[in-house]
């Protein structure tokens, strides 16, 4: 399966590219080093080289290094290409949804499937993956008003699904059963503290 | 011989029903750990961390040994049977490992590696106890110039001589060096890179940023590829899972050889077992060539027991660096670094006489899990394979709820939850774009240790630079530095040109 559609030439440049996202990742990485450091109060007692000389080497070197990479990504970008599953051929486990057309994310491209020899360009499943990190997101979020038992069986469920689980009834038992494990031997068995959030009152009495 | 009456009296402190219990779980937990795609030995200890919290120290630190070997020996399992190695030290072994099982002898091939494991870490074990107190009283000829030229050998050699491309090494480095240099420095006491959070002060924990990293990092790598065919299917093992007598004398010499290879490997910090595990598989494969029937590609039992072998003496002569020096050589040492600091322990060369029976008893346990970790592993590898049956969202779901527990049970900080997760997001970057993820680590682990010393080589000599190469052991060390990049550099110009050649006569012809 062969589909072409005509890509804008920008956004197709930058499509091959998007790599540059880790030396954008460096220069902030860089520039943070260099504010800190201008603003860092040093103690008087401090003998030289001071706490600001290792700090300013790695911000260096993180620049220069940025610059290289990108020099790098934009003389070699990622070949054109990504891999597109033919039709409705259901993946992990024999069980996950038909992928809703990966091209969803509405990007113009190229597409092509079967050829062995084209160099590919990974393809990731944004909303997947966007997924995961909402759910670790939410769970961050209500781990200390509602408690480790609800939201870690969130946590699970989430998870679950957005890696493909298809059972979602089923998948809030088994959460519910995981992390109420994990309260009964960490939290009653070896005594760590976990926030019990709104089941305070329903929880004290097991501990 | 008082390392022996030494090593006896740590046998009697764990050889009690109830550290030997936690031996056991140790052994049990850390294989279970290492058995999941992704998740290697590091991870183990990592995860596991918040469980060994309301142990005595002793308790604790007999239960790494378990879960730290345990996830070694674990790596492999899921190598051998899915092609889909537990962590970046088992890639080698596996290699030949899945074309044994793919072959047919799964369960030998499942033995082979399990009794390199127990091969080499006995020998290493072995030759700790001899050797660490000699190595820590070694450690005073060590000063901050010294210590410094091992740092900068571990940050060059795993960057820009390890990875495929020095550039991205450097690249991941760098962000491990600064998120280390984050929070209260050492010697002046400065606040640094806090951005006024005041939680920020202690640093970036170690833990943090290792379970961001692996764990969450993983799971964010298998969300982005849901909807891709993934052709891992876990090969049923069938049959003896021992080896015959003839399998055994063919082994024998790779568990040895291999065992040779990866023991140095522990002292010097490359980041671990990685480049003695592929050494040894280049070594193995060498050897085979000249064999007259060349086993090599078609499931070589020596390309199975040499890698792993040595994959295990490194983890053990790790653990003596780490003991009698202090320095931490892989992701693992450092996360037990941590564990021991949480004990109020700083390893060392006084660790061995301010804490005598705690570092023995550590050192005898490493014997007593090895023979459980043989005892579960030879005749149990197949189970443990049943866990890798468990669909891949719930094992990833399973995995994400202990990752935000182990680091949220360690300090309680929402905080680091949220650090985690940027970390995870990071690691899922970096991998999606080429970025090794071991210099990161390294940079972590020992940013903080070569800024110390650069400083206090630096203050003792007034400033002046030549303090850094002004020992036998700084010259010696980075006259080998340059050797390996001069060495790695002249490899990689010729095979450019070697590719150049054959693409110009492609399109020639």
């Amino acid at each position: 399966m062969i589909t072409t559609t005509s890509a804008r030439p920008a956004s197709a440049w930058l499509t091959r590219r998007t790599g540059l996202v880790v030396p954008v990742i460096l220069v902030a990485v860089s520039v943070a080093l260099l504010i800190g450091s201008a603003t860092m109060v040093v103690p008087t007692t401090a003998a030289p080289p001071g706490p600001r000389v290792f700090p300013l080497i790695i911000a260096v070197g993180t620049l220069v290094v940025a610059v290289l990479l990108a020099i790098d990504l934009i003389r070699n970008p990622e070949p054109q290409y990504t891999r597109i599953q033919a039709g409705a051929r259901g993946i992990d486990d024999g069980r996950t949804e038909t992928v809703p057309a990966l091209g969803a994310a509405g990007l113009d491209e190229i597409a092509i499937d079967g050829d062995e020899s084209t160099p590919l360009r990974p393809r990731s499943n944004v909303r997947a993956l966007l997924g995961a990190l909402g759910t670790i997101v939410v769970f961050i979020a209500a781990l200390q008003p509602l408690g480790w038992l609800i939201s870690a069986a969130f946590a699970f469920w989430g998870v679950a699904r957005a890696l493909g689980s298809r059972r979602p009834v089923f998948d809030v038992f088994v959460g519910f059963g995981l992390s109420a494990a994990v309260q009964l031997a960490f939290s009653a068995g070896l005594g760590l503290h976990l926030p019990p959030g709104i089941l305070e009152g329903v929880l004290s009495w097991i501990r | 011989m008082d390392s022996l009456t030494n090593l006896g009296e740590g046998f009697l402190t764990i050889l009690t029903p109830e550290n030997m219990l936690w031996v056991v779980v140790g052994a049990l937990l850390g294989t279970a750990v290492g058995v999941l795609p992704g998740l290697g030995s590091a991870m183990a200890v990592a995860l596991l961390l918040p469980v060994t919290f309301s142990l005595d120290p002793i308790g604790a630190f007999v239960m790494f040994a378990g879960i730290l070997f345990g996830g070694l020996f674990g790596d492999s399992i899921s190598g051998i049977l899915m092609n889909t190695p537990g962590n970046s030290t088992a890639i080698a072994g596996s290699i030949e490992g899945h074309k044994m099982a793919l072959s047919g002898r799964a369960a030998q091939a499942l033995a082979t590696s399990a009794i390199g494991a127990f091969i080499g870490g006995i020998i290493a074990s072995v030759l700790v106890v001899f050797f660490a107190p000699t190595l820590a009283s070694l450690a005073t000829l060590f000063g901050p110039a010294e210590y410094f030229a091992l740092a900068l050998f571990a940050f060059i050699a795993i960057s820009a001589v390890v990875s495929d491309s020095p550039l991205r090494g450097l690249a991941a480095l760098a962000i491990g060096l600064a998120i280390a240099v984050v929070g209260v420095e050492p010697i002046a006491g400065a606040t640094r890179f806090t951005g006024g959070v005041p939680e920020l002060a202690d640093g970036i924990d170690i833990v943090v940023v290792t379970v961001g990293l692996l764990a969450l990092g993983e799971v964010f790598h298998v969300a982005s590829k849901r909807g891709r065919v993934d052709d891992y299917a876990v090969i049923q093992t069938r049959g003896r899972p021992w080896l015959s007598k003839d399998e055994f004398r063919d082994a024998l010499p790779a568990w040895l050889r291999g065992t040779t290879i990866g023991l140095p490997f522990g002292i010097i910090p490359v980041g671990g077992s990685e480049i003695p595990t592929f050494l040894s598989y280049g070594a193995e494969r060498r050897l085979d060539a000249r064999r007259k029937n060349p086993m090599f590609g078609k499931g070589a039992i020596r390309g199975v027991a040499g890698p792993e072998a040595s994959g295990n003496a490194t983890a053990g002569t790790a653990m003596g660096a780490l003991l009698a020096l202090g320095l931490p050589t892989s992701a693992t040492a450092a996360i037990l670094l941590a564990a021991f600091r949480q004990y109020g322990l700083q390893p060392g060369p006084l660790l061995f006489e301010r804490a005598p029976e705690l570092v023995w008893a550590l050192l005898a346990s490493f014997f007593v899990g090895m023979v459980v970790l043989l005892i579960l592993n030879l005749p149990f590898a197949p189970l443990w394979a049943k866990l890798l049956k468990v669909p891949r969202h719930y094992l990833y779901a399973g995995i994400t709820v202990f990752a935000l527990l182990g680091v949220y049970a360690t300090s309680a900080k929402i905080l680091d939850l949220v650090i985690m997760t940027l970390v995870g997001l990071l690691a899922f970057a970096m991998r999606r774009y080429g970025l090794p993820l071991a210099p990161l680590i390294i940079g972590v682990i020992l940013g903080p240790l070569a800024e110390t010393e650069f400083r206090r080589a630096l203050a003792v000599s007034e400033g002046d630079a030549t303090v850094f190469v002004s020992s036998p052991i700084t010259i010696t060390l980075y006259t080998v530095l340059a050797a390996a990049i001069a060495l790695v550099a002249v490899g990689r110009l010729r095979r450019r040109s070697r590719e150049r050649r054959s693409e110009s006569e492609r399109v020639s012809a």
